[in-house]
């Protein structure tokens, strides 16, 4: 049990000094593209080049992304000192979330069966 | 100091209790998210607690957010044979879809006369939070918003996504997964792991991509065209 903890805390350990050389990548170069994302595409060129073993990060990435929707509840929070934007944008805002979402819905679809059809016609 | 411990422990609590309801009930209703957020606001405000307050211990709480942004290179890793396989209508798709995303809300928005920072937290909309957090505060919007934002359209996506697809004529698993996590990221990819696992597979790959794209575009293009 507690070696399975230590392996866990440790693969975090792992996750967050790749976010945090993705952060100094952004920093040093000062692209705008998030660290989160250079560090994400850092731990897929790791893995994909073998450097290091999916075994080494996949408890503890399994754990975060099980986990995912617990980080978003404090950002979330913020709403409460936006109750006025809401009150008087309301309809606009519900007007953008949804066709927001139902035009690109169709669009993927669209596309990827467009395209998908197409592979296998060949 | 014990302000800032109380707020953690209720936050955790009311995740948990949010997630034992969702487990328990399977309902897509019944969001994560907006109940345990629900909860934790509806007591802030009951107590007095300013949100400034409660912003501290959030600190310490989004800590392993950025972790595990990165650990999503896993499932992708995972799946690479179907990148492979289905790259030119992934690429393709996910591109397409989360243009038109951001074109979307950014035109309604600035139609609608909204301030600059609404429409740049809005544009973000679709991709997974720690990627819109980001992008909203390199690009000049507020990251509580951009939050919020992606929160409305996960939950909407999550809960109508799937009968909107098959309306939509949107049959084949491939495009249904990638339509869900292009457009509501992480909820969509939970519903698409509901329907099957071709579909969630390629939801997750969707989500990490499309997060990457816009991270990518959206904070040179923003600039320019909202004034």
């Amino acid at each position: 049990m507690l070696v399975k903890v230590l392996k866990v805390v440790g693969q975090i350990i792992l996750l967050w000094i790749i976010y945090w050389l993705g952060n100094q990548i952004t920093l040093l170069t000062g692209i705008k593209i998030p660290g989160n994302v250079i560090g994400m595409a850092l731990l897929f060129g790791l893995l994909f080049s073998g450097l290091i073993k999916l075994e080494y990060v996949e408890d503890g990435a399994s754990l975060l992304l099980k986990h995912m929707l617990f980080f978003f509840v404090p950002y979330a929070v913020g709403l409460m000192n936006w109750g006025e934007v809401f009150y008087n944008y309301g309809l606009i805002l519900a007007l953008a979330i949804v066709l927001g979402a139902v035009i690109p819905f169709f669009v993927v679809g669209y596309v990827v069966q467009l395209i998908h059809r197409g592979d296998k016609s060949c | 100091m014990l302000v800032i411990f109380f707020t953690i422990v209720l936050t955790i609590a009311a995740y948990w209790f949010s997630r034992y309801l969702f487990l328990r009930f399977g309902s897509p209703l019944l969001n994560i998210v907006i109940i345990s957020t629900a909860i934790v606001i509806i007591t802030l405000v009951t107590l007095g607690i300013p949100y400034e307050t409660y912003a501290i211990g959030g600190d310490i709480m989004t800590f392993l957010l950025g972790p595990a942004t990165v650990a999503l290179a896993v499932p992708l890793y995972k799946n690479r044979p179907l990148l492979k396989k289905y790259g030119l209508a992934i690429v393709v798709g996910i591109s397409a879809g989360s243009l038109v995303s951001v074109v979307t809300a950014v035109a309604i928005t600035m139609c609608g006369g909204l301030p600059r920072e609404v429409i740049i937290s809005i544009a973000s909309k679709s991709v997974t939070i720690p990627f819109a957090v980001e992008i909203s505060r390199i690009a000049g919007g507020n990251p509580a918003l951009a939050a919020a934002f992606v929160v409305a359209t996960g939950t909407f996506g999550s809960v109508l996504g799937r009968d909107l697809l098959t309306w939509l004529k949107i049959t084949d698993p491939v495009a249904r997964g990638l339509s869900l996590g292009t457009v509501s990221h992480g909820q969509g990819t939970a519903m698409a792991l509901m329907e099957g696992e071709q579909q969630g597979a390629m939801a997750g790959m969707a989500m990490a991509l499309a997060g990457v794209l816009t991270s990518a575009i959206a904070p040179f293009f923003l600039p320019l065209i909202v004034k």
